[in-house]
């Protein structure tokens, strides 16, 4: 690892989403300059989220001590010796109490692949517990599942990004690129210039804004209907002799299953469920199978946060196959990766269900191959643990977790119905907060962790199409502040377990071998290698050491090399409004392109917050008009969970039956209070993106 | 004592249409774990298909097997016993077998609850020259014909194929549907109806009237307010035209006869059920007073025999209504009741609810028409929470009209105007609030409804990096001369280079007063 003298410039990437905009790092005696690179996915681009990541690296807010709780409640500043001791003591304490699994570890899709290999590792073997999952569960765990049960694999783009530039139409199903990776909409120009963006939004998102002047359409379904509107899409592809019929006969399975459910959504019904014009409807599916040659279709977290986000996945890459699309050399299917590491996150065993390569932790083929590595007995690793709603909803119960880590992760804003989350934290015996900032969640703390940020560590991280990238550091971190890996290595250490190193580079070693003849093998990339600026995608094997940018040329990676068609479709689920004249409204959540996530980090640089400072509730007017509701004003916001206080912002650019709450802030406006615990019973997914709300000025005047 | 169905206990279900399709869906995991037996026994020779795209097939837009609801070897594999081909002639509710008609590959089959899904069958009209039997439909003369089953679509798919002239009698939702895919396919088509406007039951006199006039500037012929009195025929026995009251006659190679349907009732009367326009079921679907017998879907008519039930819908003296939604909803409700009781809970079903999802809309290409629940009444009338609102452009083709009571939807009548109507159709299904000012509603076919508000200051001319507008003019006073120079300066134009026209724009213009 080569030390960063002053003035020297650093090639790396961004911290936030999963574009992983190139971007290269100057220290300047002002500070970190950023600047942005060139490189495939990015185009030298960035957004402001980007521009501005490095003004963390120095705010005077950011955590520098462990902070110990004391007996009056307050925190105090201890050495590291101190904090983990105490630590150690709490973590064995609860295992002799309750056993392995009242320990457990939360983690976070941000984290780099060594950090996330090295945890998922940590969980089984130095804890010993199955109890580790991540708030990748909020993110693309519907995806991942409809992945793996059509495709055998789980790559969120199995083709690079730069695929995107020739195409002439592309799908893009509850994604709103333009505010979440505005670099990314470079690769959208082409199919804009032909006409062909179709995007399917609730609100006319900024993304929905770019179909505008005849450069695409865009479809305004109620929310929580995707589902019904995918369905009657693929039935006009049927019906009307779309589809590509020598493709099904030689790559899939499963069209007579298929069929019988697709009968039933003819684009009439649809319409009556999703408020989406049945002409509408097929005009979207003709111009899809106009040419297949150049066609994509992408789903983002819109379609698949939801209850039935696996089978809204399932029913979009049922289209993709009816068209012919996965697998061709100038088509396909993908999902829009969202948090930074998310795809590398899933693979190295953060996942309650998976082990290093993408493995599952039931098989036993993939269990012996891991133990192996870890030199263990197979029985030594645990079984399965719980999904993260799951998981969070055992804190402090009998039989739960009564010990935990939340790492990288902020989910007393993030996590469903929040308030029972945080009442969950306050049940447990201890919690540990590792973050660069005194989060939400770190208020809850009994132990809060500064950890180091990403301008100031080495590692990997793998982006939205699989493509596996090097962090590197390019400023020292703050005197004192230590990173997970060391963190790891010293509990380990305490605890007497061996086999982990604080090494990031000889993580990486062990992770590839570990990845070895799984899934997501890595086995054949080394740091010297991306060093060199190879353009690495998994699987990436020494027998096809060039790794593979496009997946399913040849074949799907199931057995028999086909794609599964999976009929999915029951009753359709929609919110029940409430009773009289103030009557129901959804409400649906999602991004504003000036904060990433739950606004740890973007919520403390200086311009974002000044362009976005507080959460606005985006409401129709009309609606507004009902309540006398005047922009600005604030409102109270209330589901089956919980009421949340926020200022309206007014707008047409929402349904009038919907209302629109950003999910990156806290406090009263929390968008996850309202929000239930209710999840995908395939995918473990919370239903984000359609809960039932009333709205009202509140009773007593409404000041704030 | 009501019965409750056990672990075991074979469910039969007669008729094989989409309603039985559905709940046969619905229960297959109890089928294939051995709980339930279950015996469909179908009229047609083939397994239930989707009835409601029999228009579809019958105008060449789609094949069979576009039709197909089964899929069969699944569940022939759980265990479901499929009886096809063999009407149910009658019922012995006391020994609990169904006797099937002569021919079919058994004679009775026993059950321990009957699920009556039968439908309804096509009205043939009284008129010189058809038998009007309704059991007949099959010997109607060549080239008149019933649309109800792809036998009967494969009639007009052959004209279609030659672009022949089709008549069409009866100018209801499924004549239209009809007539106007037959039109846009290529057909010459004339529809007579015998009531003053078209959609009688789902449109008011002015939606009526605007709705023949679309029709005429599409190429429909349509001849209201007629009656129908012969089929004329030619030698051979072939369809030649139909003869109306006035002495016209309107030839062609084929009549619809799309004069309603009606439902089956026969087999219920047989066996001693209450028996109305349907056969009347209470809420909980039962059709006996035993909770052995159920009647879903088109057959059925829900319809408490006790008057002062508050669950069962007001009596408007309607029957089924003809559609496929509520059918589906029963036959979901109904599978959930049976794998309650077999699962033993004695948690009793929260009732179905009264159905309001009958919203009319016309499956056609070329017109956009939607309606629902009550259509009558005038603007200037208001009785007590009721109001009426009203627009229309007879030039452009489009109406709407809004019937609320209480600020609810409890009708609307919408025509050229596809999203109003699809945002009428899911306020109106689910009683979901009315906008104060209804224009809302209206404006979304509107070129202005994909101009709204942006969310983001005005003045942002570059969102992605968050750069106003003045510091772009400034970079350029600055003295920069390119776009990349502009990005470098202001990072305006470096995230999804969307305003990099608008830089190029800025620079064109104050670029060149700059320098």
């Amino acid at each position: 690892m080569s030390e960063t003298t002053a003035r020297e410039a650093t090639a790396t990437h961004c911290p936030y989403c999963a574009l992983q905009c190139a971007m290269t790092l100057t220290t300047t005696p002002d500070g970190v300059r950023v600047e942005g690179r060139e490189f495939p996915t990015n185009r030298g681009g960035l957004c402001r989220k980007g521009w501005t990541a490095a003004e963390l690296l120095d705010r005077p807010d950011r955590l520098g001590t462990p902070l110990l709780r004391t007996e009056d409640g307050t925190f105090e500043p201890v050495g590291w010796d101190v904090a983990l001791t105490r630590w150690v003591r709490e973590l064995r304490a609860a295992r002799a109490t309750h056993g392995a699994d009242a320990v457990g570890v939360f983690g976070g899709a941000s984290l780099t692949n060594e950090k996330a290999y090295a945890l998922g590792k940590f969980v089984r073997l130095g804890l010993g517990s199955s109890r580790v999952d991540y708030n990748g569960r909020f993110c693309m765990s519907s995806a991942a599942a409809a992945g793996n049960r059509s495709f055998g694999v789980d790559r969120g783009l199995p083709f690079p990004v730069t695929d995107l530039d020739d195409a002439h139409t592309v799908l893009l199903l509850g994604s709103n690129v333009a505010d979440t990776m505005p670099p990314f909409v470079q690769h959208l120009a082409e199919a804009r210039a032909a006409g062909g963006l179709l995007v399917v939004d609730p609100r006319r998102s900024a993304t929905a804004d770019l179909t505008a002047d005849g450069q695409g359409t865009h479809l305004q379904p109620l929310p929580g209907t995707d589902l019904a509107l995918l369905q009657g899409l693929a039935h006009v592809v049927l019906a009307e002799g779309l589809a590509d019929h020598e493709y099904l006969a030689a790559r899939t399975t499963g069209l007579a299953q298929l069929r019988p459910a697709l009968n039933q959504w003819w684009p009439e019904r649809v319409e009556a469920v999703t408020g989406v014009p049945a002409h509408r409807i097929r005009e979207v599916a003709r111009r899809l199978a106009s040419d297949p040659r150049g066609t994509y279709v992408l789903t983002g977290r819109g379609v698949e946060q939801h209850a039935d986000g696996t089978d809204t996945a399932t029913a979009a890459i049922n289209l993709a196959l009816l068209l012919g699309l996965p697998g061709g050399e100038r088509s396909g299917y993908g999902t829009l990766t969202g948090q930074g590491n998310g795809q590398g996150a899933r693979e190295h065993g953060l996942k309650a269900d998976q082990l290093p390569g993408y493995r599952s932790i039931s098989d036993p083929a993939d269990r012996a191959a891991v133990a192996a590595v870890w030199g263990v007995a197979p029985e030594t690793i645990p079984g399965p643990g719980l999904p993260a709603v799951e998981l969070l909803a055992s804190l402090g119960r009998p039989g739960g977790v009564r010990c935990l880590w939340v790492n990288g992760s902020n989910i007393v804003v993030s996590a469903p119905d929040v308030a029972a989350v945080a009442a969950g934290l306050e049940r447990l015996d201890f919690l540990v907060v590792s973050d660069f900032f005194f989060s939400e969640t770190a208020a809850h703390a009994d132990l809060v962790l500064p950890v180091r940020q990403w301008a100031e560590e080495e590692g990997t991280m793998t982006n939205l199409e699989g493509r596996v990238l090097r962090r590197r550091r390019a400023v020292a971190p703050p005197p004192g502040l230590v990173g997970e890996l060391e963190i790891i290595a010293e509990l380990a250490r305490r605890l007497g377990v061996e086999g982990f190193t604080d090494d990031p580079r000889e993580v990486f070693v062990e992770l590839a071998a570990a990845s070895a003849g799984g899934r997501a093998d890595y086995s054949a990339i080394t740091w010297d290698r991306l060093d060199a600026g190879e353009a690495l995608h998994w699987p990436c094997r020494p027998s096809a050491p060039e790794g593979s940018p496009r997946l399913f040329l040849e074949r799907f990676a199931h057995p028999d090399g086909r794609a599964r068609l999976v009929p999915v479709g029951g009753p359709t689920r929609r919110p029940a409004p409430g009773p009289g004249p103030a009557g129901g409204l959804v409400l649906t959540t999602g991004r504003w392109l000036e904060h990433y996530q739950s606004g740890t980090q973007t919520r403390r640089v200086g311009s974002l917050a000044a362009a976005r400072p507080e959460a606005r509730l985006q409401v129709h007017p009309a609606t507004a008009a009902a309540r006398s509701i005047a922009d600005g004003d604030v409102v109270e916001v209330t589901s089956a969970v919980g009421s949340a206080l926020v200022r309206a912002e007014l707008s047409t650019a929402v349904r009038p039956d919907t209302v629109f709450l950003p999910m990156h802030f806290g406090g009263e406006a929390t968008a996850n209070l309202l929000v239930e615990a209710r999840t995908d019973p395939v995918s473990g997914m919370p239903d984000f993106k359609a809960t039932a709300v009333t709205l009202r000025r509140p009773v007593a005047g409404g000041s704030a | 004592m009501r019965h409750a169905l056990d672990v075991g206990d074979r469910l039969l279900v007669v008729g094989f249409g989409p309603v039985a399709v559905r709940l046969v869906d619905e229960l297959l995991p109890e089928v294939a774990a051995g709980r339930l037996r279950v015996t469909v026994v179908g009229a047609e020779a083939r397994p239930g298909y989707n009835r409601v795209l029999v228009g579809e097939y019958a105008v060449g837009r789609t094949d069979h097997e576009a039709l197909e609801l089964v899929d069969e070897p699944a569940w022939r594999g759980a265990g479901v016993e499929l009886i096809l081909g063999a009407p149910v002639t009658w019922v012995d509710r006391s020994a609990r077998v169904a006797h099937l008609a002569p021919g079919s590959p058994v004679e009775e089959v026993g059950y321990d609850a009957l699920v009556l899904a039968v439908g309804a069958r096509a009205n043939v009209p009284v008129l010189r020259g058809i038998n009007p039997d309704p059991a007949a439909v099959a010997h109607l003369p060549r080239g008149v014909t019933v649309l109800r089953t792809p036998a009967d679509g494969d009639q007009l798919r052959a004209v279609v194929a030659r672009r022949g002239r089709v008549v069409v009698l009866g100018g209801g939702v499924l004549g239209l549907e009809l007539a106007l895919a037959a039109h846009e396919q290529g057909c010459d088509v004339t529809v007579v109806h015998h009531r003053p406007w078209l959609l009688t039951r789902s449109a008011d006199r002015a939606a009526g009237a605007m709705l023949e006039a679309v029709l005429a500037r599409a190429g429909v012929h349509v001849v209201a307010d007629a009656i129908a009195r012969e089929v004329v025929l030619h030698e051979g026995g072939d369809f030649a035209g139909l003869r109306l009251a006035d002495g016209q006659l309107l030839a062609g190679d084929l009549l619809i006869l799309a004069c309603g349907t009606t439902p089956r009732t026969g087999v219920a009367a047989g066996a001693g059920l209450r028996v109305d326009r349907g056969i009347l079921v209470n809420h909980d679907l039962e059709a006996d007073t035993e909770g052995r017998v159920f009647a879903i879907g088109d057959c059925a008519e829900v319809l408490c025999a006790d008057p002062t039930c508050t669950v069962c819908p007001p009596r408007r003296g309607r029957g089924p209504a003809g559609l496929i939604g509520p059918g589906w909803q029963q036959a979901q409700w109904l599978a959930a009741r049976i794998r309650r009781e077999l699962d033993s809970d004695p948690e009793p079903m929260e009732p179905l609810p009264s159905i309001e999802s009958d919203v009319i809309r016309l499956k056609a290409h070329s017109v956009e028409f939607a309606a629902a629940g009550e259509i009558d009444g005038e603007p200037w009338e208001s009785p007590c929470g009721r109001s009426v609102a009203l627009w229309a452009d007879a030039a452009a083709g489009s109406l709407a009209k809004l019937v609320l009571r209480d600020d609810r939807l409890v009708g609307f009548i919408a025509l050229g105007l596809p999203r109003t109507a699809a945002e009428l159709g899911l306020r109106y299904g689910d009683g979901a609030e009315v906008p104060a000012d209804l224009s809302v509603l209206l404006r979304l076919d509107g070129p202005d409804a994909v101009d709204p508000g942006s969310p983001s200051p005005t003045a942002t001319l570059c969102r992605c990096a968050g750069v106003p507008a003045e510091d772009v003019t400034a970079a350029i006073e600055d003295g920069c001369r390119s776009v990349a120079e502009i990005g470098a300066a202001t990072r305006a134009g470096t995230g999804c280079g969307g305003c990099r026209p608008v830089l190029q724009q800025l620079l064109d213009r104050d670029g060149a007063v700059a320098h």
